[in-house]
């Protein structure tokens, strides 16, 4: 193959006869050597490989070359739903675009590039062609597909393309690509037409004839929460083309079962023309397409002989590109019974990324403790924290009554907007986003219509642009973007509807701008033939908040959505089923990694009883039509491969999401004092060039005092370790993620470092303070009880969770006095009742007997009757 | 009442002796007033006396019988294994309030009490309760046991002179548990680390404190004692929240409507005794009459009771 592609070039290259294609490259084709590789820096692979076509056309014998070469950014220590960015080069340029590439959607285009997830590892990618000894070998029938109708094709006898194509040696066998006696019944296999069938063998050796929907294995669902893992991917009109490939594990797809021992391979197999030897040029394989390059297909059929749907075609297969795969060990290799009782911490879901990485190289190492990392909202981990249900939390910020507790910096990180936006006119993805606080206030205040109809009916919406990319705030920032359409998916930003230190340092960056927090206020903003008024329900709110409510109860009587119009008085508020906030920024992340808006306006079913009407979420949006936001962490962006917004710091100076961005915001960190969070206020952030204000530091929180002996040391393990080894960045196990800053002994990071190690000491030692708590600077710890409230009835009131043994460790969103430790004093319960009723009862009850007796004493004296006769 | 005084003033002897006879209150003398609030008086001085009398001496009867009767029930609770470890009974029903669910001695004190479920003002009247949001006394986890300072037997009278070191035993359904008091704490001191470990276990015992003149009826604080052990048994289930009334120093409303219609059969005693004895001996109306007023003055301060903070 090898040997052929390189006298092909020669010949060919040399006699300069070159087909003119479209996306053909005349000087790498003179010199294309098939060549698989590492990359030239970090985790890259590049591969190239030359890519010939001979067939007939109107001048009979003709041979195209072109040369492929690919190259991604990552390959190994690959966690479950990463994404890879597969850039490529020289390949045909890819006839009516899908608008959905993935799954059997993306089947109706011309010269795609079909990127698919297969078990086990290529022939290609070793010397002699030959898969080392005992490992499985990829062949189509371990590659994925959602569907069958990407497996399974059938035509009139003799017809089928790749019974005319060269490279299959013009096979015509009625049935190929399965032996016949494994398809069931219910394929419809008949004698009328000839098949070309390509079975799915599981990890376990399985074989489903995925031939009907019921012969595919289990994962293959349709409609499901996730998209399809494969792809068809275009190619643009000079021949380059990218596209980010998300790899599925076997916690997702036990039949792929790729996972850290199951070593898998990204096929990309560029469409590049069936090899044809028959010489009459109308033949169906000598076909060339007929779809417009670089166009959106609007519903034609492509052509057989380009069209993906026969990637298992001799002559499309032997084309493909391996690029080998290789797993991290999922977390749940922590959870088997010798790693040991976990320790779990709570807190921040800034920590995730870093988290998945640092937890095998603790619970796989037998000197370690086995660290557990759940998401929870910072208070209530601070809480537990305190409670002593959690050995240490992982917050952003400072807690409330934190005296005695110690902040170790251990991840430099932050939060981003991450966008999906593509260019008008199919000219791909928007790299680079500007936003500022103005936009974020507009967009999370819900004041965008969304649609004509809302802008029409909603009170102050009359005169507000429809959607953010209409808005001239946003188009004078971010010129060259679809200025014609609206949607309510661009009328919003995915965000959470939870309680985190993100949320509170996202609103602090609003309230920190006076512009965005006029606007909040009620000025309106005068903008070309628009008038942006703030939505009245939001209107003053006060900022910074720690979770965004949802305060828009408008309902859209006159909606023409019939699922809300079937609801009639009861109807949803309609603004909040635009913004639709999710649970967790990781949810978020995934949205927009399939570019699926959470709006949830669309509607299903007839209204009828078998069929009613169901509000429900939209569909994803179209490649070269997307438009919409959201709010992640670093982790999560970098992670998945999500493009993320350039954020203002000072006027007029955009800073990206970048370690530059978040090295200049730690610069501008002050200490407050040894055992502290570090002081870094979006006021200072705005006076700075380059500080980028998503920036955030999670510190592990931990008492210094009032900790079990063991507890304490892991704590204080944890620290030590997760700010020297846990700081190196990398792929591996217990290596820090991509989306962090690593926290160094030099650098922006010296102080951060020099207080984790000082708090892991105080940690270990747990030293009880001589009298009065180490109080450093800051705000003094809050009294208990505080005045105004109604006070608390007994200091045991609070630990009604029930025993530690009996339940597992829930939120508790108030601290237990009790459980608080020594940092908590008794509350002072009083009642003047129960301390001056006895009292006053002996009083009056002497006043009494005085009573009587002078009444006696002056009755007596009148000689009056003391008492009547009966 | 029926008291007749005579009272003679003697004369100069010419003119013969006169016997100035008491005379009756004629309507609209000055003296009739006089005479008002002196039986007001009167009838203040015996409400008063009969409640500090049953908070005092009386309620003491009321709640050593209680404690003798509750006893006896968990006696064969615990003998045929159906006393409860939480919030649910051996059926799975929620256990009642004011069942016994352990026994409680602390030696140093001589107290030897029956805990019942429940803090209200009313369940307290039988003797210490248990705080249900918190796992039962000899269970893992804080419990809180709280009891009266001062009225109803005062349980809880003493518990202020424990020291660190004495030993607070609890036998509830799993078995005995000695706990060994740490500290006691007021309002302001500061509160010890929770217990670390599954079998560890906290009982806090709660009552209302006073000070200075007669500080043993001045029950306003409340005053904590701290008694910790290693050995405690697994938690039954746990009520996630009670109602106010069974926080500490909190008075129970609900007695409002008993004590109403308490109070209407005590009026109704009143007009009938007055109409009885216009046309019966005085003696006999009492003879009839004494038994049920005592019997109404009891239940009736057993329901305001229940409207007076709970530690008392």
């Amino acid at each position: 193959m090898r040997l052929l592609a390189l006298l092909a070039a020669l010949a060919f290259g040399g006699a300069g006869i070159v087909a003119a294609l479209p996306g053909s490259s005349a000087s790498a084709a003179q010199s294309c050597a098939t060549q698989y590789g590492k990359g030239s820096h970090g985790d890259g692979w590049s591969a190239s490989e030359a890519l010939t076509r001979s067939f007939y056309d109107a001048n009979g014998a003709t041979r195209t070359s072109n040369c492929f070469h690919l190259s991604v950014n990552k390959h190994t220590d690959l966690q479950d739903h990463e994404r890879i960015t597969v850039n490529w080069t020289g390949a045909h340029v890819t006839g009516g675009r899908s608008l959905n590439p993935y799954g059997e959607t993306g089947l109706p285009q011309e010269y795609p590039v079909v990127l698919m997830e297969c078990r086990g590892l290529d022939p290609k990618d070793y010397p002699d062609e030959r898969v080392p000894k005992g490992a499985e070998a990829v062949s189509p029938d371990t590659c994925w597909t959602n569907t069958y109708f990407q497996r399974t094709n059938s035509a009139d006898p003799g017809q089928g393309i790749w019974e005319q194509d060269a490279s299959n040696g013009d096979d015509t066998d009625h049935i190929q690509g399965i032996d016949p006696g494994q398809i069931p019944t219910d394929c419809n296999v008949n004698a009328n037409f000839d098949y070309l069938i390509t079975p799915f063998e599981t990890g376990k050796g399985k074989v489903y004839a995925g031939c009907s929907s019921q012969s595919m294995p289990p994962e293959a669902t349709v409609n499901s929460v996730s998209i399809p893992n494969e792809a068809y991917a275009f190619t643009n009109t000079d021949g380059t083309g990218s596209f980010p490939f998300e790899v599925r594990t076997s916690l997702e797809n036990q039949s792929l079962g790729c996972s850290s021992s199951v070593r898998c391979t990204l096929e990309v197999i560029p469409i590049d023309g069936i090899t044809c030897d028959n010489t009459d040029a109308t033949a169906p394989c000598n076909q060339t397409g007929d779809l417009p390059p670089g166009q959106v297909n609007t519903g034609q059929a492509p052509q057989d002989a380009v069209a993906p749907a026969f990637w298992a075609s001799a002559s499309n297969w032997e084309r493909r590109v391996p690029v080998p795969l290789d797993f991290a060990q999922p977390p749940t290799v922590c959870t088997v019974a010798k790693a040991g009782k976990p320790v779990p911490f709570y807190g921040s879901e800034l920590l995730d990324q870093a988290a998945l990485q640092w937890i095998p190289a603790y619970c796989l190492n037998k000197r370690r403790f086995n660290w557990q990392d759940n998401v929870m909202p910072d208070d209530a981990a601070f809480g537990l924290m305190q409670g002593g249900t959690a050995a240490a939390a992982e917050v952003s910020g400072r807690g409330q009554g934190d005296t005695g507790i110690g902040y170790a910096p251990t991840a430099a990180t932050g939060w981003a907007v991450a966008y999906d936006i593509d260019k008008p006119d199919n000219a791909g993805q928007e790299t680079t986003l500007k936003l500022n606080a103005l936009l974020l206030a507009k967009l999370l205040t819900e004041s965008y219509p969304g649609s004509t109809t809302v802008a029409a009916a909603h009170p102050g919406f009359k005169t507000n642009p429809l959607s953010l990319n209409l808005d001239p705030d946003f188009t004078k920032l971010n010129p060259g973007l679809d200025v014609s359409h609206w949607s309510e998916a661009a009328a919003t930003i995915l965000a959470t509807s939870t309680s985190s230190q993100v949320m509170d340092e996202v609103t602090s960056y609003i309230a920190a701008d006076p512009r965005a927090m006029a606007f909040v206020d009620g000025k309106p903003e005068h903008d070309g033939p628009y008038t942006m008024r703030v939505n009245p329900a939001y209107q003053k709110m006060r900022l910074p908040v720690d979770s965004w409510p949802q305060l828009d109860t408008w309902q859209f009587r006159a909606a023409p959505n019939s699922c809300l119009k079937a609801q009639g008085t009861s109807m949803p508020p309609y603004m909040p089923l635009l913004a639709n906030p999710m649970t967790s920024m990781q949810l978020v992340a995934q949205a927009l990694l399939y570019s699926w808006p959470n709006v949830e306006t669309g509607c299903t079913g007839t209204g009828t009883t078998s069929d009613p009407y169901q509000l429900g979420r939209i569909a994803p949006q179209g490649y070269g039509n997307r438009f919409m936001l959201g709010l992640v962490t670093l982790g999560d962006a970098q992670r998945y491969g999500l493009t993320t917004a350039s954020l203002q710091a000072a006027s007029g100076h955009y800073v990206a999401a970048d370690s530059a961005g978040i090295k200049a915001a730690l610069s501008l960190a002050e200490p407050t004092s040894k055992l502290r969070p570090f002081d870094l206020t979006q006021a200072s952030i705005r006076t700075s060039k380059k500080a980028y204000p998503g920036s955030m530091v999670v510190y592990t929180a931990a008492k210094t005092y009032g900790l079990a002996t063991s507890t304490a040391a892991d704590v204080a393990q944890f620290i030590r370790v997760s700010t020297t080894e846990g700081q190196q960045p990398g792929r591996g196990n217990g290596q820090l993620a991509a989306g962090y800053v690593p926290i160094a002994k030099t650098g922006v990071t010296k102080r951060l470092y020099g207080q984790a190690q000082q708090v892991a000491d105080a940690i270990a030692k747990q030293k009880a303070p001589p009298s009065q708590p180490p109080t450093g600077g800051g705000t003094p710890p809050p009294s208990h009880p505080s005045g105004s409230q109604p006070p608390p009835t007994t200091p045991s009131d609070a630990p009604t969770g029930g025993p530690p043994s009996s339940q597992p460790p829930a939120p508790s969103g108030s601290t237990s006095p009790i459980a608080s430790g020594p940092i908590v004093t008794t509350a002072a319960v009083t009642s003047r009742t129960g301390g001056g009723l006895m009292l006053a009862l002996i009083g009056v009850g002497a006043l009494a007997s005085l009573g009587v007796l002078a009444g006696r004493i002056a009755l007596w004296r009148k000689g009056v009757r003391w008492a009547p006769r009966p | 009442m029926g008291t007749t005084t005579v009272i003679k003033r003697a004369k100069p002897p010419p003119p013969p002796p006169i016997v100035r006879q008491a005379r009756q209150i004629r309507p609209g003398e000055a003296a009739e007033t006089l005479y008002v609030v002196s039986s007001a008086c009167t009838i203040i001085l015996l409400v008063v006396v009969w409640v500090l009398v049953q908070m005092l001496a009386l309620g003491r009867l009321s709640e050593s019988r209680a404690q003798h009767l509750l006893f006896n029930e968990y006696r064969t609770q615990l003998a045929t294994e159906t006393a409860p470890t939480g919030a649910l009974d051996y059926d799975g029903k929620p256990v009642a309030e004011g069942s016994p669910v352990a026994l409680m001695s602390i030696p140093a004190l001589g107290v030897d009490d029956v805990v019942v479920d429940g803090t209200a003002s009313g369940d307290l009247l039988d003797g210490p309760g248990h705080l249900r949001t918190t796992p039962l006394p000899g269970n893992a986890g804080t419990s809180l046991v709280m009891g009266r300072s001062a009225t109803y037997g005062a349980p809880f009278a003493k518990i202020t002179s424990l020291r660190p070191g004495d030993d607070i035993v609890v036998l509830g359904a799993q078995g005995r548990v000695t706990y060994t008091v740490t500290d006691l704490r007021r309002a302001g001191d500061p509160i010890p680390a929770a217990p670390v470990g599954t079998h560890a276990g906290r009982l806090i015992l709660a009552t209302a404190d006073g000070s200075g003149f007669l500080y043993r009826l001045r029950a306003r604080d409340v005053v904590y004692v701290d008694a910790d052990t290693t050995k405690a048994f697994p938690s039954g289930p746990v009520y996630p929240s009670v109602p106010n009334a069974e926080k500490a120093m909190q008075h129970d409303p609900a007695a409002w409507p008993l004590l109403v219609l308490l109070l209407a059969f005590l009026a109704a005693l009143v007009l009938a005794v007055s109409i009885a004895r216009r046309h019966v001996r005085a003696v006999l109306v009492w003879l009839v009459a004494a038994p049920v007023a005592i019997a109404l003055a009891w239940a009736v301060t057993d329901q305001v009771m229940r409207l007076l903070p709970n530690l008392m």
